[in-house]
């Protein structure tokens, strides 16, 4: 078995330079509408790709329509874990209990490992992982959901993952010091600044070639 | 390599397929239990690097022993390693144990697993704090410093007595964060010689550039479940970084309060100049050090 391979991403939806595989980004904002039109113009799989995406307060459903809405055919090529709404779908699996870490790790992992069993190229996301961490009790578990079952499988895999959190969310700790710390294990950090309706301003760092503002719209 | 202990553990018949995928990949030595007790008994007698379980055994489950690896060693890593699919495996009793799952029944399992295991120990990939992409280098920082042999301990004593006295803290302590765990190297208004690094807020504190205060721990829910916090009294902190001159973090100047405690901004720099003098005192002591061995070697 061999780790990470080197292939690269495109992203031509928020017009980034390809992103190299192994990357993980933090992605933070407080306006939620503007973080998950980020998202998902960051995770949807192009033709050679596929997608596996853990959503907390949004529908499987939802999710693939608004992957259809970047990309044609993205929908087809993502699997949902959702811990929000009816199990409806192809690749749409949902969790009953968003605390269970237990649960969620071994489901998330199980589909990562399908999805790499199809193709070499997957990316993976968290939307919102601030809510899962205003759920669960004890932080550690989170980290050590986010060291086990996310950060290793990109390690491994070559993957590119997402992590978004909502910066207005509530989660039982400080907001900024829990950033810093978060901002240090991942490779990469887009904030996202709403600066209008579907426009937003992207501070980007730690993406090679595209580190600075980035306004986009949708 | 060193050679890094596994506990497999699997119902006897079943038991050797697993020991000997651990056995054949280099650096990994297996041991043996075919039951919650006699794992649980291994666990207690001594610590292991990791721990490879199928989910159903004759008195229990995997994560019963999940569950004790958590209490006893809670960084040591645990796969699962299983042909029950997920949705099929209780978590009700255990919904925040993070381990990784190993489906038996791909086609490559054996193969994998040797392959995972070494990855989890190498990398630490079940630990329960944030671990700084530069964690290498940082180790790497805090390896030339070879406090065993500096004569360091009394004068970090008498600069935590002053920093104590100064902020009429409860605790005042110098901390080196090692791989695994943060090491007090002097102490004052207690008695700490080491703690579990996901236990530490230290850990957290490291990340940040500027002095990170934690008011009261019970209303910030990285700690207040951190039992070992609570057993050492702990309500208030605050912490400020030791960086070496390349920029890397290796320890942490604090103090601690048995109350929920508020510092000014005054107050922060003040603990950073104390950060900044301890750091200092490193460097001179193991300047000199080096500076003596060249002395004798000519």
């Amino acid at each position: 078995m061999s780790l990470a391979n080197s292939e690269r991403f495109a992203v031509e939806a928020l017009d980034l330079a390809p992103i190299e595989g192994g990357t993980s980004i933090l992605l933070t904002g407080d306006d939620t509408d503007a973080l998950e039109a980020v998202f998902h113009r960051l995770t949807a799989p192009a033709d050679d790709e596929r997608s596996v995406l853990l959503t907390t307060d949004t529908s499987g459903t939802a999710v693939k329509r608004a992957l259809s809405g970047v990309a044609r055919g993205a929908d087809d090529r993502a699997t949902v874990l959702a811990c929000e709404g009816p199990d409806r779908g192809d690749d749409v699996e949902t969790v009953d209990d968003i605390t269970d870490l237990t649960g969620l790790g071994m489901e998330f992992s199980t589909l990562v490992a399908a999805a790499t069993q199809d193709t070499e190229k997957f990316r993976a996301g968290i939307l919102l992982c601030s809510t899962i961490m205003g759920e669960i009790e004890d932080t550690r578990s989170v980290y050590r959901f986010l060291n086990s079952n996310f950060l290793t499988e990109l390690r491994r895999s070559g993957g590119v993952g997402v992590c978004a959190v909502d910066t207005s969310s509530d989660i039982g700790a400080d907001m900024n010091s829990t950033i810093a710390g978060l901002e240090t294990s991942f490779n990469a950090r887009i904030h996202v600044e709403s600066t209008g309706r579907n426009e937003a301003t992207l501070d980007v760092s730690g993406l090679d070639g595209d580190d600075g503002t980035i306004d986009i719209s949708w | 390599m060193s050679d890094r202990t596994v506990l497999c553990v699997d119902a006897a018949d079943d038991i050797e397929s697993v020991s000997s995928a651990i056995d054949a990949e280099d650096g990994l030595t297996a041991i043996e239990a075919t039951s919650v007790e006699d794992a649980t008994d291994r666990l207690e007698s001594g610590s292991v690097d990791c721990v490879v379980t199928e989910y159903d055994l004759p008195d229990g489950t995997g994560l019963d022993i999940v569950e004790t690896l958590r209490e006893t060693n809670p960084q040591t890593p645990c796969v699962l390693f299983t042909d029950v699919k997920p949705g099929e495996i209780d978590t009700a009793s255990f919904e925040e144990m993070i381990v990784e799952y190993l489906n038996r029944d791909l086609p490559d399992a054996v193969d994998r697993l040797g392959f995972v295991v070494d990855d989890v120990i190498t990398h630490s990939a079940q630990v329960g704090f944030l671990v700084p992409d530069s964690e290498q280098s940082r180790l790497e920082a805090l390896g030339e410093y070879d406090v065993e042999e500096l004569p360091i301990e009394d004068s970090f004593s008498r600069l935590t007595d002053l920093i104590a006295s100064h902020f009429d803290a409860a605790v005042a302590f110098i901390g080196l964060i090692e791989k695994d765990e943060e090491d007090f190297l002097a102490c004052t208004g207690a008695d700490w010689d080491s703690l579990t690094r996901e236990d530490t807020i230290c850990t957290h504190s490291m990340l940040q550039e500027d002095v990170m205060v934690v008011e009261d721990i019970n209303e910030d829910k990285r700690f207040s479940s951190n039992e070992t916090l609570h057993n050492l009294g702990i309500v208030s902190y605050a912490g400020a970084n030791m960086t070496t001159t390349d920029g890397q973090v290796i320890g942490q100047v604090c103090l601690i309060d048995h109350e929920p405690r508020q510092y000014s901004e005054a107050q922060r720099q003040d603990l950073e100049q104390f950060a900044d003098t301890a750091m200092e005192i490193l460097e001179l002591r193991q300047n000199l050090r080096a500076a003596r061995t060249t002395e004798v070697e000519a």
